[in-house]
């Protein structure tokens, strides 16, 4: 195939360069039809477990995306005052009239209910509908959020420095628009507050936004980053052009092909041309510097281009498959995106591969007969590499102890470092920490309970009732009655249906069995209602103390708190009877009474209108895996001393839950793909030398630059998240790379020489400059990356350079030493 | 308290109106007037059954069930009203009474068998929820009609058609409404609620029957576009000129409620 392909290439160049442009005009047509992604939820597959479920509980208690809008009195007087007030009015007022908001649920002081005590009666009113007159208004409305504890630390903070307003919006991929129009609204308001804007959609979408900017300046920087330091090396043009063509051919068809096949552009992929690029253009150095120097005046161009083919094709080939190996591991990794990420990656490493040993013979054969004599003249060599290079070839034998044992303590303290890893990742940590997503996180978490939410959700084990619905079922039908398909709906609902329908028949014609079908279903329907009995609330209360008992969490809320507010105005409204009233009708009916407010339907985001499943609203100002985790893990304990009553579940939902899990996944899944792609490379690198010693030995540089790399991540204390996890393959396609040619060229001049020490000194002329060369090439390549705004990048581009210069010298400092070792193995 | 006052005109059918011939060429207060009497007056008194279904966005339905007494103190005045509630069984016992006053606040008391409780109910507006469903109390005792400008916009042989506009956007969410009135029952079929242009509430009869002379809601419902959530009523067994006792509208009533209609 190898022939075949260069036959057609140096044949029919004309027909090559029309094919490659027209695929890539098409690739880059398809480019336009670009969708960004930056829901951290799709980091879990569509269908995964934990990202159904809480789906089901957002939909189950009607949770939306809020964008979260914060005022902080800046003179450090607190927020209840006439004028800080009237600009929550205003904003409130404001922000209802925004198109997507969802009204009902806005949540700020302007738009929730006061329940109080008014000479004996129970009063509901607005809290505060109008702006607030004067200071002693102001202070009424202090007074009487101080009284109700679901408002408490969530709508104003706890130091009353700062008021907050939750904006719930109808389509999360519209906060950017929405927090925009938000700004607005507040530069209008000319207001001596701080103003800050922030919740999950917010980041999302503004990274969204930031990406995009991303990749239209990183990609194109890291491009002009390689031709500038190309031309550093190479100062001639037309040497150039080559390589950069193929790199942009092939980002290009990548990209092309994968928005085209419906792809979303992730974080991860939004990276796959800022990793293409250094490693398309490799290989094209290769062929071009070996042809340059091969070249005489007077050869055929096509012979030496062919034999140059020829010696390159197997070194080429492996280090092309080895680092697809690498990436393409990555689609073990049980998380989309990441997914998605290796296997373009992957596919793109080949195809450069491939436009490589096509594309470059074809340009050579175009090129004229002078254009070859200026490469001629190009220096492949001559550089300050050349010169000190082997002087390390010579410090590396000379102190072979020495180094080894130099190694061997930096693994030693690699190894601890890795033992210090952090594993943990926080969306939101995406942004730099003077990204004012950052900033506005920062400062509404110091004064509020918190602004990451996580539900525990406790339900009750409905089978056996259930199981009675459907006997119940069967005998109407005796009756003539017959429920339509309502399976999408609640039990407590279908139970409502079958005493709507009952009572219609009997309504007809009285029956004394119906009637007595009649009170079973009322009967089972108040067993179902679980959440209305003392007992379990008293848990509930007793389970949120436990939660908060562990200093981990902000604030909980939970039906407990509405139960208990409402008893106590409907009682004395004194202290003493704030609590959960004696009998599961008193609660059922101090709750009809709170549905008499402006909004009832505040309720149903505590508990189902069957009252069989609730939940405990979790407000944290750390959206840290890590928390997230110590959180799970300390209801799991308090659980299993304390167990729930009977029958009753507790399951976890909420975006920092999800974003835990995928934490967890990710974390497992990079282990195994980092396990399965060692191996495969291994066996590769077997196959390519023939030679177990050797297959080894060419793993050392890649094992040890990964041990090394995770052990500063530990040492220097930064969190192992999503770009370092995926730092993992990229090591060990980049890093095996400089092995491949080391081994494979000492043992090609080895033959030649049959001298070890001659052999090595060769070694440190030319191959060890190509090394270096390449490690330069792509470590300054990515270094664009360290100014981008989002730090998944800034991640990336650093340790990128990392990886090359540790494993470029850990192939020039210690494969010699590996080759003499095993001298008697691995040159026979 | 101030104003679960006067009169009104939101009428889902609690009440009812005397069905009469088509009269032409009515001033806009005199069909206001008429359809305010058509309402909330129909006979000395009242009493239906009624049975509600609150339906949120997912389709999951919640039911309450009540018998509603009402008694005129005088015609197209003062009124006592009487609610009891039948389900769900855990709130099974809970009692509202509630007398109107046209000059004054009207007084509003609850009884909470559950946790043996009486208390009087204060509110700052009447358009709190009506135990969690989609109506108001506004809905049910009845807006007072000189809180609104009328104008008729249209005309024709069956309906007419009414914009209504508060005079004070306090203690109102929406900026105007409108009315379909049915010429010859006086009887509001459609109102329809306004933010701006948006239509965001809307309150319909369903189904209207004569029932001794007075035009009868049987089935109404109120849908709310914002929440995505609505609430079915129906009602049955409506009888008037009842002959209620003046004592069964006391808080004596409130521990002691009547069992079904009388």
């Amino acid at each position: 195939m190898k022939n075949q392909l260069f036959q057609f290439s140096v044949t029919r160049p004309k027909a090559l360069f029309w094919g490659l442009l027209f695929v890539s005009l098409l690739a880059a047509a398809l480019i336009s039809n670009i969708k960004i992604d930056t829901d951290p939820e799709n980091m879990l597959p569509a269908d995964q477990v934990e990202r159904v479920y809480h789906n089901q509980i957002k939909e189950r208690f009607q949770l939306h995306d809020a964008i979260v809008v914060g005022m902080v009195s800046d003179t450090g007087k607190a927020i209840y005052r006439a004028e800080p007030l009237s600009e929550v009015v205003k904003l409130t007022e404001a922000i209802s009239r925004i198109d997507g908001v969802i009204i009902p649920d806005l949540y700020s002081l302007a738009s929730v209910d006061n329940i109080s005590q008014e000479e004996g009666a129970i009063r509901f009113e607005w809290m505060m509908k109008q702006a607030p007159k004067d200071e002693a208004t102001a202070k009424i409305i202090e007074a009487n959020v101080e009284r109700l504890p679901l408002f408490q630390n969530t709508l104003v903070s706890a130091d009353q420095k700062a008021a907050a307003i939750y904006v719930p919006i109808k389509d999360k991929n519209e906060s950017y628009r929405i927090a925009s129009e938000i700004e607005k609204e507040i530069t209008g308001l000319d207001s001596k507050l701080d103003y800050h804007i922030t919740g999950l959609p917010v980041a999302e979408d503004t990274f969204g936004f930031e990406m995009f900017v991303q990749m239209g300046i990183s990609a194109p920087l890291a491009a002009v980053m390689i031709f500038v330091l190309m031309w550093v090396f190479f100062r001639n043009f037309k040497f150039i052009a080559a390589p950069m063509v193929v790199a942009m051919a092939t980002v290009i068809i990548i990209m092309g092909a994968m928005i085209g096949m419906g792809f979303t552009v992730h974080i991860m992929s939004s990276m796959i041309p800022i990793f293409l690029m250094p490693i398309a253009v490799v290989d094209s150095i290769h062929i071009m510097s070996e042809f340059a120097d091969d070249y005489k005046k007077g050869n055929d161009k096509t012979d030496v281009m062919r034999r140059v083919v020829d010696k390159l094709y197997k070194p080429m080939l492996f280090t092309s498959l080895t680092s697809t190996v690498g990436f393409a591991s990555l689609m073990l990794t049980p998380i989309p995106p990441v997914q998605v990420f290796g296997a373009f990656v992957a596919i793109g490493i080949l195809l450069a591969f491939i436009l490589t040993i096509t594309f470059i013979p074809a340009y050579i054969q175009t090129l004229k007969a002078e254009s070859l004599q200026s490469l001629v003249k190009v220096e492949t060599q001559k550089s300050l590499l050349h010169r000190w290079l082997p002087s390390l070839g010579k410090l590396s034998l000379a102190n072979a102890k020495v180094i080894i044992l130099l190694f061997m303590v930096i693994i030693g303290f690699a190894a601890w470092g890795i033992s210090k890893i952090q594993i943990n990742d926080n969306p939101v940590r995406w942004f730099k920490s003077d990204h004012k997503v950052r900033i506005a996180d920062k400062t509404l978490n110091e004064h509020f309970a918190g602004t990451y939410d996580a539900y525990l959700v406790l339900e009750s084990d409905t089978e056996k009732l259930e199981l009675e619905f459907k006997q119940i079922e069967t005998e109407l039908k005796g009756f003539g009655i017959e429920l339509e398909n309502l399976d999408k709906n609640s039990l407590g609902s279908k139970f409502n249906d079958l005493i709507v329908k009952i009572e219609d028949k009997l309504f007809e014609e009285e029956d004394e069995n119906l009637e007595q079908i009649l009170n079973k279903v009322e009967k089972l329907k108040s067993d179902l209602s679980i959440f209305l009995k003392p007992g379990v609330l008293k848990e509930i209360q007793k389970l949120q103390k436990g939660l908060m008992d562990s200093g981990l969490i902000g604030k909980t809320s939970s039906l407990v708190e509405a139960v208990k507010t409402v008893n106590r105005e409907l009682a004395s409204g004194k202290e003493e009877d704030y609590k959960i009233p004696a009998t599961s009708n008193g609660v059922a009916q101090a709750l009809l009474q709170y549905q008499s407010s402006h909004r009832p339907h505040d309720l149903w985001h505590l508990v189902t209108s069957d009252y069989s499943s609730s939940v405990i609203w979790l407000q944290m100002n750390s959206g840290d895996n890590q928390d997230m985790t110590n959180i799970v893990e300390l209801t799991e304990t308090y659980l299993k001393l304390n167990p729930l009553p009977k029958g009753i579940k507790a399951k976890w939902a909420g975006k920092t839950y999800l974003n835990k899990v995928w934490q967890d996944e990710m974390v497992a899944g990079m282990i195994m793909s980092l396990f399965s792609a060692f191996v495969v490379v291994f066996l590769m690198m077997v196959i390519l030398f023939r030679n177990l010693w050797l297959g080894a030995l060419a793993m050392l540089p890649l094992s040890i630059t990964i041990i090394t790399i995770y052990g500063v991540i530990g040492w220097f204390g930064k969190d192992y998240d999503m770009p370092i996890a995926v730092l993992s393959a990229l090591t060990l396609g980049l890093s095996i790379d400089f092995a491949i040619h080391f081994v494979q060229r000492a043992r090609d001049i080895y033959k030649q020489e049959n001298n070890l020490e001659k052999t090595m000194a060769l070694m440190f002329k030319e191959p060890a400059t190509a090394i270096s060369r390449n490690a330069i090439v792509i470590a300054l390549g990515f270094t664009p990356l360290l100014v981008a705004p989002l730090m998944p990048y800034v991640t990336v581009g650093f340790f990128l350079a990392m990886i090359m210069a540790v494993s470029a010298l850990v192939t020039l400092l210690l494969l010699p030493i590996g080759l003499k070792l095993l001298k008697r193995w691995s040159f026979n | 308290m101030n104003n679960f006052v006067k009169a009104g005109l939101v009428c889902i059918g609690i009440l009812s109106a005397q069905i009469k011939a088509k009269e032409e060429n009515l001033s806009i207060e005199e069909i206001i007037k008429k359809s305010y009497q058509a309402c909330y007056y129909p006979g000395d008194d009242g009493q239906r059954k009624a049975r509600m279904l609150i339906v949120d966005k997912g389709g999951n339905k919640q039911l309450r069930q009540f018998n509603i007494f009402r008694k005129d103190v005088e015609e197209a005045g003062d009124q006592n009203f009487l609610v009891v509630f039948e389900k769900p069984s855990d709130v099974k016992g809970t009692v509202f009474l509630v007398n109107k006053h046209l000059d004054s606040e009207d007084d509003r008391w609850l009884y909470l068998p559950g946790l043996d409780l009486e208390k009087r109910i204060s509110a700052s507006d009447k358009r709190t929820s009506f135990v969690g469903s989609n109506y108001f109390y506004e809905d049910i005792s009845g807006r007072n009609y000189k809180l609104d400008n009328y104008e008729l916009i249209s005309e024709d042989n069956d309906y007419y058609r009414v914009k209504a506009t508060p005079k004070s956007l306090d203690g109102v969410e929406f900026s105007h409404f409108e009315l379909t009135i049915e010429k010859n029952t006086f009887m509001p079929r459609v109102i329809s609620y306004y933010k701006g242009e948006k239509l965001y509430r809307k309150a319909e009869i369903l189904e209207l029957k004569n029932v001794d002379g007075y035009a009868t809601v049987f089935k109404s419902k109120i849908t709310d576009f914002e929440t995505g959530s609505s609430t079915l009523v129906q009602f049955r067994k409506p009888d008037y000129d009842v002959g209620l006792d003046d004592s069964l509208f006391s808080a004596r009533s409130l521990r002691n409620p009547p069992k079904g209609l009388k």
